[in-house]
């Protein structure tokens, strides 16, 4: 799992029925520096990715997301999704060592 | 498996039903001699594992869910073990 900020959200017109109901969200990845505390503009460097959101997050939220094979494991069907909003995240407690 | 150190550890009130009561915490992946290599990640932690201590981490999701007994899990990271030193072969 990784932790984003949500940047945005993509709405869909035709879609597969599996993901009625639900959301999805444009992501940007945290780099180490985010992680410490930094702004979320500029943005981190990486791309944005799209994730699979059913839990209600929204721009400037901080979530926890799951990639690869495990984003699509939660679906009673096979469902084509490869990034999934495990976790809003409320707080954040990082201290890497100093040295 | 990766090798990692704990530098911190995040709260969610919403998240997966398997999260729920499960204690998270942030991995930084570490090379061999310690050095961080990449961005931390997340991972489920069933050992408690202390502050800047080292640990082995499994990047399968079949070890959570059957940690959290749910085979719809999301969850990908667990803490394995807890590193007491890590052995090096001095060349």
């Amino acid at each position: 799992m990784r932790l984003g900020h949500v940047i945005g959200r993509v709405t869909l017109s035709k879609q597969d029925p599996a993901f009625r109901g639900a959301r999805f969200l444009l992501v940007q990845p945290f780099a180490s520096a985010q992680f410490a505390g930094a702004p979320m503009t500029p943005l981190a460097p990486g791309s944005s990715l799209v994730i699979y959101d059913n839990l209600g997050a929204g721009a400037g939220h901080i979530v926890g997301f799951t990639e690869g094979a495990e984003a699509s494991v939660p679906f009673d069907q096979p469902t084509p999704v490869d990034a999934y909003n495990a976790a809003i995240i409320d707080e954040l407690f990082y201290n890497p060592p100093s040295r | 498996m990766i090798l990692a150190r704990v530098d911190g550890v995040i709260v969610s009130t919403v998240c997966h039903p398997s999260m729920t009561g499960c204690r998270t915490i942030i991995c930084q992946p570490v090379d061999e001699s310690g050095r961080a290599e990449g961005a931390p990640v997340l991972a489920l932690d069933p050992l408690s594992a202390g502050q800047h201590q080292r640990v082995l981490i499994s990047t399968d999701g079949s070890a959570p869910r059957a940690y959290v007994r749910d085979p719809k899990s999301p969850l990908r990271n667990m803490i394995l073990a807890i590193v007491d030193e890590p052995e090096k072969e001095t060349a």
